[in-house]
């Protein structure tokens, strides 16, 4: 293991590796469609000369869109060394999104994407308070969302320090060497990506390639020859059903969903270690990882208490790692973390001290590609579009789909899936792609519930036969 | 590269051969304009990314990362090409 510490900033991380590693290369960047190489030691300076362009901006909170870019980084860092409170922002939000999200979380510039800062100067005017950073001497915050726009979305607070401790406990657990090209295919405003894809590898000296976004899933391993990747369990499928596994890989981390067995299992095939993940935006991203044969049965990482209550739910203590609390929502912060413990909606076991996940509490649907629906708000859209329907969505492979109880069929010949999918297309073409309804399912029987009226979601999955 | 000037049809061809050839599964199940990819495809988010990057290379034209999730049929796709050709 290289060099395992802790750190309390990104700065001193940076500053630790520029000085340990200076000429080592610390990002691999496509420029003019060739790989070019950014040194731990120009890392720093680039940063160094952000930084006092940052602090000219006054304002105490900034955003910035997270392309995957180096510059996308650059900023991150600058922003944090500068002490600005910094949002971390999906760049396939429309601009109202966007615009919706700042307003939030009380942003006052955007670093990075110049339009943006227009559409926000017009709607705010310009900023009136002229200091720069928030000038405490505590640890910068960032603030992740949990899924896209939708009202159950919140803006999670996090810190240099817990996020610079969960690199740690992953990298304890899961080391990279000096040697080792961490690919960062994953988003950035996503804890898991920012986390898995980038701090892993660069808080352990390794060099961190940066993906060219979407349309260059299909060849960059092959273009920057990474030995290890963090994927989401859809990407993973997707790489491994178009071969587009480069030789040189030889460790991948799954997080952020359930993960079919057939992928570990083509993954493993091809020769290449896997590990599966859990964690949560709220602990920074990992609380346990799988090492071992059996790939759902997760060793818990060095500064996490699990533990399992009466009713299944998996329950977290932490000091290092955990959120400071949900942005201006203290009683959803309160609900969710008592005492210091967090309640994780998540159903789970111990087996030998490490855990296994069976479930989920809450009405959360965790989709392959590591998004989020929050059940009862989609279904509640739904009904807009489906009135007088009895319907419930679930999960089936990662994937939501709608069952719709037919409940006149002698005399509604019309209904259908095709009738079904028009009724809803308008709401679908608002949603990212993953969390569009996969497959319509008209069922000649009523959806099954409890005596309390609760749609039993796991019956309907299992009869997928309807 | 050659602008060629491709008819509706055609483009819809094409879309349907570059969907037989990144989702096999889907041999011998009729596609047409009205097909919706999600729901009568199964084809997901990443299945879909791969065809639109494919169709993009094919005709050389981009179509922004933002109207993506609006292309809900192959209607959609074959009008967005048209567009930008």
């Amino acid at each position: 293991m290289d060099k395992l510490r802790r750190y309390s900033s990104f700065y001193e991380m940076v500053c630790s590796q520029a000085e340990r590693l200076p000429q080592k290369t610390a990002f691999k960047i496509e420029r003019e469609g060739k790989v070019a190489e950014v040194t731990f030691a120009a890392f720093k300076e680039d940063i160094d000369n952000l930084v006092s362009k940052v602090m000219g901006h006054g304002g105490s909170c900034a955003a910035v869109v997270c392309d995957g870019s180096y510059s996308c980084i650059l900023n991150i860092m600058a922003l944090c060394r500068a002490g600005y409170q910094t949002v971390l922002l999906d760049a396939s939000l429309s601009e109202e999104e966007l615009l919706e999200l700042m307003d939030a979380t009380d942003v006052d510039f955007v670093l990075g994407d110049e339009d943006l800062e227009e559409l926000l100067r017009e709607k705010n005017g310009e900023i009136s308070d002229s200091s720069s950073g928030d000038g405490s001497a505590g640890p910068t915050r960032i603030l992740f969302f949990t899924s896209g726009t939708t009202e159950h979305s919140k803006a999670v607070v996090l810190t240099e320090s817990t996020l610079c401790s969960s690199a740690y406990n992953g990298s304890y657990l899961l080391p990279l060497s000096e040697d080792d090209t961490l690919l960062c295919l994953l988003p950035l405003n996503h804890v898991f990506g920012f986390v898995c894809g980038f701090l892993w590898g660069f808080s352990g000296g390794s060099c961190v390639a940066l993906g060219r976004g979407m349309r260059h899933l299909i060849d960059d391993l092959s273009f920057f020859k990474p030995t290890a990747v963090s994927v989401v369990p859809q990407l993973l499928g997707f790489l491994l059903k178009n071969n587009l596994i480069n030789t040189e890989l030889s460790l991948v981390l799954i997080g952020a969903g359930d993960c079919p067995p057939e992928i570990i299992r083509g993954a493993r095939e091809r020769g290449l270690k896997v590990s599966f993940g859990y964690g949560l935006t709220e602990t920074s991203s990992g609380v346990a990882l799988s090492l071992g044969e059996d790939p759902y049965l997760m060793t818990i990482c060095p500064d996490f208490e699990v533990a399992i209550s009466e009713d299944g739910e998996v329950l977290i203590g932490n000091t290092t790692c955990m959120m400071a609390g949900y942005y201006n929502d203290p009683a959803d912060t309160a609900a969710a973390l008592s005492d210091g413990v967090l309640h994780t909606g998540d159903l789970g076991v111990l087996e030998d001290g490490k855990l296994r996940i069976t479930g989920r509490k809450k009405e959360i649907l965790v989709l392959s590609d590591g998004t989020k629906i929050f059940l009862p708000e989609y279904e509640r859209a739904l009904a807009k579009r489906l009135p007088g329907r009895d319907f419930a969505v679930t999960g089936v492979d990662g994937s939501p789909y709608l069952f719709v109880y037919n409940a006149n069929k002698d005399c509604d010949n019309g209904l259908d899936a095709a009738h079904i999918g028009r009724s809803i297309e308008t709401f679908m073409m608002k949603l990212p792609r993953g969390q569009q309804i996969k497959k319509i399912c008209v069922i000649n029987n009523p959806l099954p519930r409890t005596a309390t009226g609760k749609i039993k979601r796991w019956e309907l999955k299992e009869g997928r036969r309807y | 590269m050659e602008n060629k000037k491709y008819t509706r049809a055609e483009i819809l061809e094409i879309t349907k051969e570059i969907i037989y050839e990144s989702a096999p599964e889907l041999e011998g199940k009729p596609l047409s304009e009205e097909t919706v990819i999600n729901t009568d495809t199964g084809i997901d988010s990443m299945g879909f990314t791969l065809i639109i990057c494919r169709l993009e290379a094919r005709f050389d034209v981009k179509i922004p990362d933002r109207q993506w999730k609006k292309l809900q049929s192959l209607s959609d796709v074959v009008t967005a090409i048209e567009k930008r050709l």
